[in-house]
């Protein structure tokens, strides 16, 4: 099967019922997606199909046949790094584990939506646990790119 | 370097200095200037926890730090990452009595050092470390002078060095710390000269105090930081184990036909170990996909001897905690004055607080890596405790510790869980039985529930005698399951105190657990002095201030003598800063709490707004003010106390935990909820200003002062009580 994952193709073999997060794991070495719940209850293994947020945990990867993947390792090379410049800024991360997923839920919210009401980056990040605590700065760092009208 | 790891342990020994000073050994260091290691590049650039220490052309000048001819510092830190910030925090502490450039640090992961890189917890990383590590980077910037100062012919007296440079006073000549890496001479002296080394005085610091930006959040952001979970070796299996659901049950028999079925599944191996009881009995699946694994692990039938443990009954168990409680004796661990007749006093107010297990949760799940070779192992691991990984190998595995390689790689979070050294030597009992294959074990989330080492449960009454309106004694009487100690008590100004301990057998293993038994002290001995205040008609402020006599030490024999200056300067700051006393509407109010957090000599405070609404509280507000000694760096506390205070919230409205029949009915994020970010409140950090020499602990101070002050604020809006956590989804 081959997969679309940051405009790279990758080609491997397993079992297409495999959920995406262990494919890009185990099989492809792409380890900034994180396991945390397995039911899609957390957030920590968020990545973008076709630019929508999906908790990879739960997505087989037959689903993403012939779709375009994004994951934290190809952040950088879009606009959207600005997101994690704003992490740094704010130090946002603590131990770090939830941070890939924050940041793909992060972009998702922004491709969407420029100009989020804090509502509605509440909203949108609810569905990303953070057991350092960190939920203060994460919307800290959010709303800073919305008001520097960054992306 | 051929056999580094033996001279790692070689070079360092432990002094009688508290907390465990150090010596950095430098015939090794010298071996290091001579023998410049080049090494390629990693086949799995993501997950060294080297960072490319041992780097093509890199110079050591101790092990603990690395200068580069490109001028890069590299510090190998001897506290373990989980999230906490010592990386940053330790590296300052190095870098600023280097007079390093702070951009051109880098970090390298702990590795296991006799009796230095150990352990980590208590809030004790920096306060323990402090002293050693000035002094590491001190006698380095002093090598680095001496070696410019030959170099112009010089004394060393003559040169100074700043920002990674050094330069002869009075000329515009200058080397740069690179430069001189290679041209460093190791006194034979050393030892001594590490000693006398003068330090920098606190007006000096430049780096200590302010808000450096952390080393590690770069790799975070990009999904590059080394967490063991990601260690991706070669020839590498998974392993999934089904393990007996309830505490000391045992394996009889199992059936893997299907398990085998799977594809990807290699191998099913039967897990018992009869010399611990903490390892459970249990069924491994060696597959080539952690995908693979868990399903092979859904595939197993087992049957099981429950044993003893499946009879428990959770409500039956609290039960007989709080019959115990009453009618048992228990030991006095600790008496100041006298026992006070009832008849003495006025009026006897006695109250029960009830605080629950809880578990850890922490977003790694637990994981190890681990290849058994017969009479030697190697492990990738995140832990808090490579010492005791090292030594339950040696018991129950028979490998001689002098054969047992730790990698320690950082952590996503790890809250005192990972003290626990079950998973790593589990994983290394997979790899034996497996036939010694390289297997990476991985809980999944539901087993890391399941099989947590809980927060004890606890039961704290508090008893307290009063005559004229005043305490004349305060009794604590304790119920705690397979733990003992008491942690900050009594710190107020009471002339007789007693405090007493049943420990009781509870049905599954605990562990430390954020902030440990200040846990429940904290929520219960702010809880009560807070009831005390309003029985008797008093400001709650007010009647802390009362009993909290200035320039009074008070010696609980604990780590520290607690210093109530310190006690009283945060309760009055979180006073201030929180506007204490200010009107607030209907179904709303305030509550505070102090309380120190011995272990690491740490004092906090705490200001709780909420509101009820419709019998459901919201917490609004919360103002915390910190005394931790000398500041290292304010951000870092800052981010301590917002997630401290986040932890206990989560605690307090979705803590706690559910037994079957001896089986944890928690299981993942859905039905062991945490708090999620529409929830929080506003969060308000405020750090005392102190003269202190030396830093304190920070990452446990929040907790047990949030419990009390969010409480006694419910009680406030409300005037009910809360002696029970948690108060379920914030339901009265």
């Amino acid at each position: 099967m081959t997969l679309n994952i940051n405009n790279q193709q990758y080609a491997a073999e397993f079992d297409s019922e495999m959920p995406l997060l262990w494919v890009l794991r185990d099989i492809l070495g792409l380890t900034g997606t994180k396991y945390g719940c397995g039911i899609g209850q957390c957030g920590a293994c968020t990545i973008l199909i076709d630019g929508k947020p999906i908790r990879s945990c739960s997505t087989p990867a037959s689903f993403a046949s012939g779709k375009r993947l994004q994951t934290i390792e190809g952040l950088e090379e879009t606009k959207y790094r600005v997101l994690q410049e704003a992490w740094i800024k704010e130090q946002v991360p603590q131990c770090g584990y939830c941070q890939s997923g924050q940041l793909m839920s992060a972009t998702a919210l922004l491709m969407t939506n420029a100009n989020p009401s804090e509502a509605e980056i509440l909203d949108a990040m609810r569905g990303n646990i953070c057991r350092c605590g960190t939920y203060p700065r994460i919307l800290k760092a959010i709303a800073s790119v919305v008001k520097e009208n960054a992306v | 370097m051929e056999g580094s790891k033996q001279s790692r342990r070689e070079f360092l020994y432990n002094t009688s200095l508290v907390g465990g000073g150090l010596v950095i050994g430098l015939n090794f260091l010298q071996a290091c200037v001579d023998n410049v290691k080049v090494v390629p590049d990693p086949e799995h650039p993501l997950v060294t926890t080297e960072n490319m220490f041992y780097h093509d052309g890199a110079t050591s000048i101790t092990d603990f730090l690395q200068i580069r001819s490109d001028g890069k510092i590299f510090v190998s830190l001897t506290k373990y990452e989980m999230g906490q910030g010592v990386s940053t925090g330790l590296s300052a502490i190095i870098a600023e009595e280097l007079e390093a450039d702070w951009s051109k640090i880098n970090i390298k992961y702990a590795q296991p050092i006799k009796d230095v890189a150990n352990s980590t917890g208590g809030s004790t990383s920096i306060l323990s470390h402090w002293d050693l590590l000035r002094r590491a980077g001190a006698f380095a910037k002093r090598l680095l002078i001496e070696a410019a100062a030959k170099e112009w012919a010089v004394y060393a007296d003559h040169c100074s060095a700043e920002k990674g440079v050094v330069r002869l006073l009075g000329t515009k000549k200058e080397l740069e710390y690179g430069q001189l890496a290679q041209r460093v001479v190791v006194p034979k002296n050393y030892r001594e000269a590490f000693e006398n080394t003068p330090l920098k005085f606190r007006s000096k610091f430049k780096l200590i105090g302010k808000n450096l930006r952390s080393k590690i959040i770069p790799d975070i952001v990009t999904g590059k930081h080394p967490y063991s979970m990601d260690v991706q070796l070669p020839g590498m299996k998974y392993a999934a184990v089904l393990r007996c659901p309830v505490f000391k049950g045992k394996l009889i028999e199992y059936e893997s036909e299907e398990a085998v079925q799977v594809p990807g599944v290699e191998k099913v191996v039967a897990i018992t170990l009869d010399t611990t009881d903490t390892i459970r009995d249990g069924i491994a699946v060696i597959a080539t996909s952690t995908w693979a694994a868990f399903q092979g692990k859904s595939a197993l039938k087992a049957k099981w001897d429950l044993g003893e443990h499946a009879k428990t009954v959770h409500k039956t168990f609290v039960a007989e905690c709080r019959h115990k409680l009453e009618k048992d004796k228990g030991t006095e661990i600790l008496r100041i004055g006298s026992k006070t007749k009832d008849a003495d006093v006025d009026q006897v107010v006695s109250r029960t607080y009830e605080f629950p297990y809880q578990h850890h949760a922490c977003m790694e799940p637990l994981n190890a890596t681990a290849h058994f070779k017969g009479d030697s192992c190697e492990m990738w691991v995140g832990t808090q405790s490579a010492d005791k990984i090292m030594a339950n190998i040696e018991k129950h595995l028979g490998i001689p510790k002098e054969n047992i390689t730790i990698n320690c790689h950082p952590s996503g979070g790890g809250f005192g869980l990972r003290y626990s050294s079950d998973y790593a030597l589990e994983s290394m009992v997979v790899s034996k039985a497996s036939g010694g294959e390289l297997i990476k074990l991985c809980y999944s989330r539901e087993d890391d529930i399941q099989f947590d080492h809980l927060n004890p449960f606890e039961l704290n009454k508090h008893t307290v005698g009063l005559k004229n309106g005043k305490p004349i004694f305060w009794d604590m009487k304790n119920v705690m399951a397979n733990w003992g100690g008491l942690l900050g008590w009594m710190y107020y100004d009471i002339p007789n105190i007693s405090g007493t301990q049943i420990t009781v057998n509870g049905f599954t293993h605990v562990g430390a657990w954020r902030s440990v038994m200040a846990n429940a002290e904290g929520f219960s001995t702010e809880s009560f002095i807070d009831e005390l205040a309003h029985e008797l008609g008093r400001d709650p402020l007010e009647f802390r201030l009362s009993h909290l006599p200035r320039n009074k030490m008070v010696d609980f024999n604990h780590s520290y003598a607690c210093n109530l200056n310190r006690l009283r300067g945060a309760l009055e700051l979180v006073a201030e800063k929180g506007e204490w006393g200010k009107e607030m509407p209907e179904g709303s109010g305030q509550g505070i709490a102090v309380y120190p957090y011995m272990h690491g000599n740490g004092y906090g405070a705490a200001l709780a707004e909420v509101s009820v609404i419709d019998k459901t509280i919201k917490v609004t507000r919360i103002s915390i003010a910190i005394d931790c000694g000398l500041v290292i760096n304010p951000d870092l506390i800052k981010q301590q106390m917002e997630g401290g205070v986040i932890w206990a919230l989560s605690a307090i409205f979705y803590g706690g935990t559910a037994y079957k029949n001896g089986v944890v009915q928690r299981s993942n994020f859905h039905d062991n909820r945490v708090y999620r970010i529409h929830e929080i409140p506003e969060i308000a950090i405020h750090i005392c200003k102190n003269d202190e020499e030396t830093p304190w602990g920070v990452g446990e101070i929040a907790g047990p002062v949030t419990y009390a002050s969010v409480c006694n604020a419910v009680f406030a809006a409300t005037g009910k009580r809360i002696r029970k956590l948690p108060i379920t989804n914030g339901r009265l």
